[in-house]
């Protein structure tokens, strides 16, 4: 450590160290934790800086933008597919189901509606999405709490979707297999009942978590009554998906708003919420929601209807002029486009309404008076994706 | 005992001791974006082990890691933080550029946020290009390295030009 | 198609002639609207059985705000601005492909047309905000004049506008008054502009320009078609 004997040097650094923000009065009492953008701990470059009293958080300041690709910007000089392949990167875990909600958009202003067959097979692909997601989600809170046991687990179960995934449309993620107007190819042979299996590997996988980690006594101890979010005020930052269920507001854009073009209304399911709002709530309706997920996927198997994939559209996509916005319920929230368009092959302006900025927003509300640990737990359970933040 | 700086290595033990490093790579946990899911898939999934290439994927701490594997997109918010994580690291080091973001800029060579490749930062030994590359990608990318660690003179990484960076 | 019976109402939506389907629920909120704010409520536009848009005054930001939270549209949704500039920049890569595909010489610049509910000014605010009970969103927008981008936060009503309001100053430069943390989000502090207005290029692509299609993949079951690319 330099000293700092004069004022120029002090202000030199106090500029230099914007970006850092670095507490540079030197107070005795309360300590600056800073958990940088490298940290096992958080999915991803996130930074948090925290004020500490001892070991209790007084203020925690998410600091986002170290993976900020500029994705609003580079959607103003791609075409529509273009822009397909490339918002597959936004939540990088369930990657198809960041297409769907911006191709029903162009779809909206387009006019076209996907064939049955496609509508059924994009809802199939949404929700093995949400599951590889999920299941991630649920191993690594278990890693970042301690228990390694789980990361393996999940990683070894996870296979078993990508594999259908990728059997499907080519790759493990990133598919890019949405078009507008319907889906790039129909599926392969024998996948039907490969994708049978794999879901009652995936429920069993469920239930191994069930026992393995939410059962467990520690993680109970992390996680219950940790980070309470009533549901005003998560309705008030915009929380979505499981984070709001998990605080007893039973709302699921699937069964209460779902955009024409999925077919969540052709099978039997449940929302599933919990009244209590702490990170094992979180935790515990997404493990529900993973096992939902998997009965969907195999009730929507049994009744595809057969018939083309692809409904006819233009060579070049030119989508007329318009505005529209589509959110469908996605593994991490709601996440929806806004897409304007001028009638040309590039849209004017889409704006990208991802879940995870808005449920990080939360994050200094709900961390005053949490301990050091119980940060882990929050923003663990409030699960994000750093590309879904930062776009 | 000064064998390896004064360049008086015995070429049998140049081999062994290459060899051993080879098979023994602590390899250090910086994923950033999609890039991490697949390398996460490599590290720690018991379908594309890598352990069994000798990598062990645990240091979660730049100053105990031999190899970097930097996989996901860099922006130029975090260049810095790149830079100082590598200078954290103990000689001798070793770099893979995992993806295209981390190679060239990737799919988002256009963004006025993004550095467009790694390497402008860092020096980068093996670069493995995909979008985000499979697992058996990055297993070529760690047994290239292996291959040039084996063939590697420990003496000109001692005395050669320290690598200046920035 | 369905149109407002406001006092200044500007749509760009082009005439249907399908006949006459009415949305009542969304023409009883805009109705509820236009009643609390009064001259408040400059444009509205309907879209039939899917969304709807309303333009306020700049004064009436926050009024509005207020007055859509007492409705019922408690949930958050996003908080963002347009640039209704045409890029000066065109878009490269896909004037070629105009020429290319139409056979036409490269498009003169556009004027500066808004969209929905209409609008005066280069950029506007948009919101959204959800009624969870009715189902319904609704999205506000709003004008700001060129030589005095600001507005009034939102943040004292819903909570999740700060982060939102943060982002939209630094891509555009909009200030807003009274928000209580105005330092950048995404970009670094020593970023200089403000990158999603149209007139911020991306140095990329002027150093050097995208090649052109050089790889389209024919449709599924269409046989590929020669003169696109190679």
């Amino acid at each position: 450590m330099t000293t700092i004997s004069d004022p120029e040097s002090v202000a030199a650094l106090a500029a230099e160290a914007v970006d850092n923000r670095v507490n540079l009065d030197f107070e005795t009492e309360g300590m600056t934790l800073n958990m940088g953008p490298q940290h096992p701990a958080t999915h991803g470059t996130l930074r948090i800086i925290a004020r500490l009293d001892g070991e209790q958080v007084i203020s925690a300041e998410p600091m986002c933008g170290y993976m900020h690709r500029g994705y609003e910007k580079l959607t103003e000089v791609r075409t529509y597919p273009q822009i397909n392949a490339l918002i597959n990167r936004i939540d990088w875990l369930g990657s198809f189901a960041n297409e769907v909600p911006f191709i029903l958009a162009a779809e909206k202003l387009m006019g076209v509606e996907a064939p049955p067959r496609a509508q059924w097979i994009r809802t199939i692909l949404f929700e093995m999405s949400r599951i590889a997601n999920i299941s991630l989600f649920l191993g690594d809170f278990g890693l970042q709490l301690g228990g390694m046991t789980a990361g393996f687990y999940a990683f070894r179960d996870r296979e078993w979707v990508l594999n259908q995934i990728e059997s499907a449309t080519g790759g493990r993620f990133h598919p890019n297999f949405d078009r507008i107007g319907g889906l790039k190819d129909d599926l392969p042979k024998g996948w039907i009942e490969q994708s049978h299996t794999a879901m009652d590997k995936l429920l069993a996988f469920c239930d191994e978590m069930e026992d393995l980690l939410v059962g467990n006594e520690i993680f109970q101890a992390r996680t219950r009554g940790i980070g309470v979010i009533p549901a005003d005020i998560a309705l008030s930052y915009g929380l979505s998906g499981a984070n709001l269920r998990a605080s007893g507001f039973d709302w699921g854009l699937r069964r209460d708003n779902c955009p024409p073009g999925l077919v969540y209304d052709k099978a039997e399911w449940k929302v599933w919420t919990h009244p209590d709002g702490d990170c094992f709530a979180r935790t515990w309706v997404r493990l529900q929601e993973t096992r939902e997920a998997a009965k969907i996927v195999k009730q929507l198997l049994d009744t595809i209807p057969s018939g083309p994939v692809m409904a006819k559209v233009p060579r070049i996509i030119k989508v007329p002029e318009g505005e529209a916005y589509v959110a469908t319920e996605n593994p991490l929230g709601e996440m929806g486009y806004y897409v304007v368009s001028k009638g040309d092959l590039v849209p004017f302006r889409v704006k990208i309404r991802s879940a995870s900025f808005n449920n990080i927003s939360v994050v200094p509300w709900v961390a005053r008076g949490a301990y050091v640990p119980d940060l882990i737990s929050i923003l663990g359970s409030l699960y994000f994706i750093l590309g879904d933040i930062d776009r | 005992m000064g064998l390896v700086e004064s360049g008086k290595l015995p070429q049998p033990l140049a081999k062994l001791l290459n060899i051993s490093r080879k098979y023994s790579i602590w390899a250090y946990q910086w994923g950033l974006a999609c890039c991490a899911i697949e390398m996460g898939a490599a590290f720690a999934s018991p379908r594309y082990d890598v352990m069994r290439l000798g990598v062990i994927p645990f240091p979660a701490s730049p100053r105990q890691a031999d190899l970097v594997v930097i996989a996901g997109t860099v922006t130029d918010k975090l260049a810095p933080a790149v830079v100082r994580l590598y200078e954290q690291m103990p000689d001798p080091k070793y770099v893979i550029s995992m993806g295209s973001c981390a190679n060239c800029g990737g799919p988002y060579w256009d963004s006025y946020s993004v550095t467009k490749g790694v390497d402008q930062l860092i020096p980068v030994d093996v670069y493995v290009p995909g979008c985000p590359p499979r697992p058996e990608a990055l297993l070529e990318g760690i047994i290239l390295l292996q291959e040039r660690i084996a063939h590697e003179d420990m003496s000109e990484r001692w005395k050669g030009e320290p690598i200046v960076v920035g | 198609m369905s149109q407002l019976s406001s006092a200044d109402t500007e749509t760009t939506e082009p005439a249907e002639d399908i006949a006459v389907a009415v949305d009542e629920t969304r023409e009883a909120v805009l109705a509820e609207f236009t009643e609390r704010l009064g001259t408040g409520v400059v444009g509205s536009h309907i879209r039939v059985g899917d969304d709807l848009w309303i333009r306020v005054e700049r004064a009436q930001w926050v009024a509005a705000a207020e007055s859509a939270k007492a409705m019922g549209f408690v949930f958050f949704d996003f908080l963002s601005a347009i640039d209704w500039l045409p890029s000066p920049f065109g878009r490269d890569m896909d004037a070629q492909e105009d020429r290319i595909v139409a056979g036409t010489p490269a498009k003169d610049p556009e004027p500066m047309v808004q969209g929905y509910a209409g609008g005066d000014t280069r950029f506007q605010l948009l919101a959204r905000v959800y009624s969870i009970s009715a189902g319904l969103g609704i999205n506000l927008k709003c004008d700001l004049p060129d030589d005095d981008l600001t507005a009034a936060t939102w943040y004292t009503i819903y909570a999740g506008a700060n982060w939102h309001e943060r982002e939209a100053r630094e891509m555009f430069g909009i200030t807003f008054d009274g928000h209580p943390n105005m330092i950048n989000l995404y970009l670094p502090a020593d970023f200089v502009g403000h990158p999603l207005r149209k007139d911020f290029p991306l140095l990329a692509r002027r150093v050097r320009p995208w090649p052109g299609i050089v790889d389209v993949e024919p449709m599924p079951g269409v046989e590929d078609e020669e003169g696109e690319g190679e």
